[in-house]
C-alpha cells in the first residue's frame, strides 16, 4: 500500500498472528526524488530514520495501542531522547510534563523486543466523543482509522487523507 | 508559520450572525475574547479585505461532546494555515488550559496531522463552498 504523503516514502500493512495488526512504514526526514547528480551537496546532511508501527490490541485496557521502534539507516536504534526529538512540536512541550505517562520503552508482547509504547489510559476518553457522535448520526466510522489518525501524528506518523476519504466515500454508499 | 499568524489568519463571517439566535455574536465582544492570547498567536479576529476571499476558505467549526461550543462558528481561514495553528486558535478562543488537547476531525472521526493545511483540506473534503471541521478537547495522554 503506497502513501502520497511527503514525509512517507512507503508504508505496508501486514497481518501478524493473534488478531494483531502490524504498520511498517519507512520515513525519510529528508525527501530526495532528484537522481544522484541533481542532489549532491544537498542531501549530504540528510538523516534518515526507519520508523516501525505496530498497532496491538491491549487486553487490560480493551484498546489498541500503538506500538514502535525507529532506527537509523545502519541499524543504530534512537534512544528515548531522540524518540521524544522526533515528537511532533505541538505536542512535545505538552506531553514531557508527564514523560513516563505518555512514552516508555516496553517489551513487545508478541516479538519480545523492546518497543516503544504510547500510552492507552486515556484512549477511551478521547475516542468516546467521537465515537458517540458518529452513532447519533448514524455515520459509518472506522475505530482504528480514526484512533491511528489522532495518535499517529505524535510519534511522526501523519495517515495519508485517501483513509479518511475512505470512510467518507463508505458514508456516501449507504446513505 | 509566523507569517501566516502575522496576516490574521481567521476572520468571522457576517453570515454566522443569522445562526447564533437570541445571542448574535458582537464583534466587539468577540475581539474581547481573542486579544489576552499571547502575540505569537496574531490577532484571530479581524476583518479581512474583500479581495483575498479567493485565497481564503470557509470553515464551519463544530463541537463535539462536552466540549464549549464557539459563538461564533463561520470563519475565513488563510489556505496555507496548519491544523495546528487552528487547534492553537480554538484553544486561545475557548480558553482551555494547557494541559487540555484539542483534536480536529474532518468527516467527524479523521484527525490530520498538525501540519495538514487547510486548504489541502478543504480539496478533499469541502462541499457546498465550505469545509466542515469538528473539534473535541480532551485530556489526552499524561
Amino acid at each position: 500500500m503506497c502513501c502520497n504523503n511527503l514525509r512517507v516514502k512507503k508504508c505496508c500493512f501486514f497481518i501478524v498472528p493473534f488478531q494483531s495488526l502490524a504498520f511498517c512504514l519507512g520515513k525519510e526526514l529528508n525527501i530526495h526524488t532528484l537522481d544522484d547528480s541533481e542532489v549532491a551537496g544537498i542531501c549530504a546532511t540528510s538523516e534518515v530514520i526507519r520508523y516501525e508501527y505496530h498497532v496491538l490490541y491491549s487486553s487490560s485496557y480493551e484498546v489498541p495501542v500503538l506500538y514502535f521502534r525507529a532506527c537509523f539507516l545502519d541499524g543504530r536504534p534512537l534512544t528515548l531522547d531522540e524518540i521524544w526529538e522526533g515528537v511532533h512540536e505541538c505536542y512535545r512541550a505538552r506531553l514531557l510534563e508527564g514523560p513516563w505517562d505518555t512514552i516508555t520503552q516496553q517489551e513487545h508482547p508478541l516479538l519480545g523486543q523492546p518497543f516503544f509504547v504510547l500510552h492507552p489510559c486515556r484512549t477511551n476518553e478521547f475516542m468516546a466523543p467521537v465515537l458517540a457522535n458518529s452513532q447519533r448520526e448514524n455515520r459509518n466510522m472506522n475505530y482504528i482509522t480514526s484512533w491511528l489518525s489522532i495518535v499517529g501524528p505524535v510519534v511522526g506518523l501523519n495517515l495519508p487523507l485517501s483513509y479518511a476519504k475512505l470512510v467518507s466515500e463508505q458514508n456516501t454508499k449507504t446513505d | 508559520m509566523a507569517e501566516v499568524e502575522e496576516q490574521l489568519p481567521l476572520s468571522p463571517q457576517d453570515g454566522s450572525r443569522s445562526e447564533c439566535g437570541e445571542e448574535p455574536p458582537d464583534r466587539g465582544a468577540v475581539v474581547g475574547v481573542a486579544e489576552p492570547a499571547p502575540p505569537s498567536a496574531g490577532s484571530p479576529v479581524t476583518e479581512e479585505p474583500a479581495e483575498d476571499s479567493k485565497k481564503k476558505i470557509d470553515v464551519l467549526l463544530k463541537a463535539v461532546g462536552d466540549t464549549p461550543i464557539m459563538k461564533t462558528k463561520k470563519w475565513t481561514v488563510e489556505r496555507t494555515r496548519t491544523i495546528q495553528g487552528l487547534v492553537d486558535f480554538i484553544k486561545k478562543f475557548l480558553k482551555l488550559v494547557a494541559s487540555e488537547q484539542l483534536f480536529i476531525y474532518v468527516n467527524q472521526s479523521f484527525a490530520p496531522s498538525p501540519d495538514q493545511e487547510v486548504g489541502t483540506l478543504y480539496e478533499c473534503f469541502g462541499s457546498d463552498g465550505k469545509l466542515v471541521l469538528h473539534y473535541c478537547k480532551s485530556q489526552a495522554w499524561g
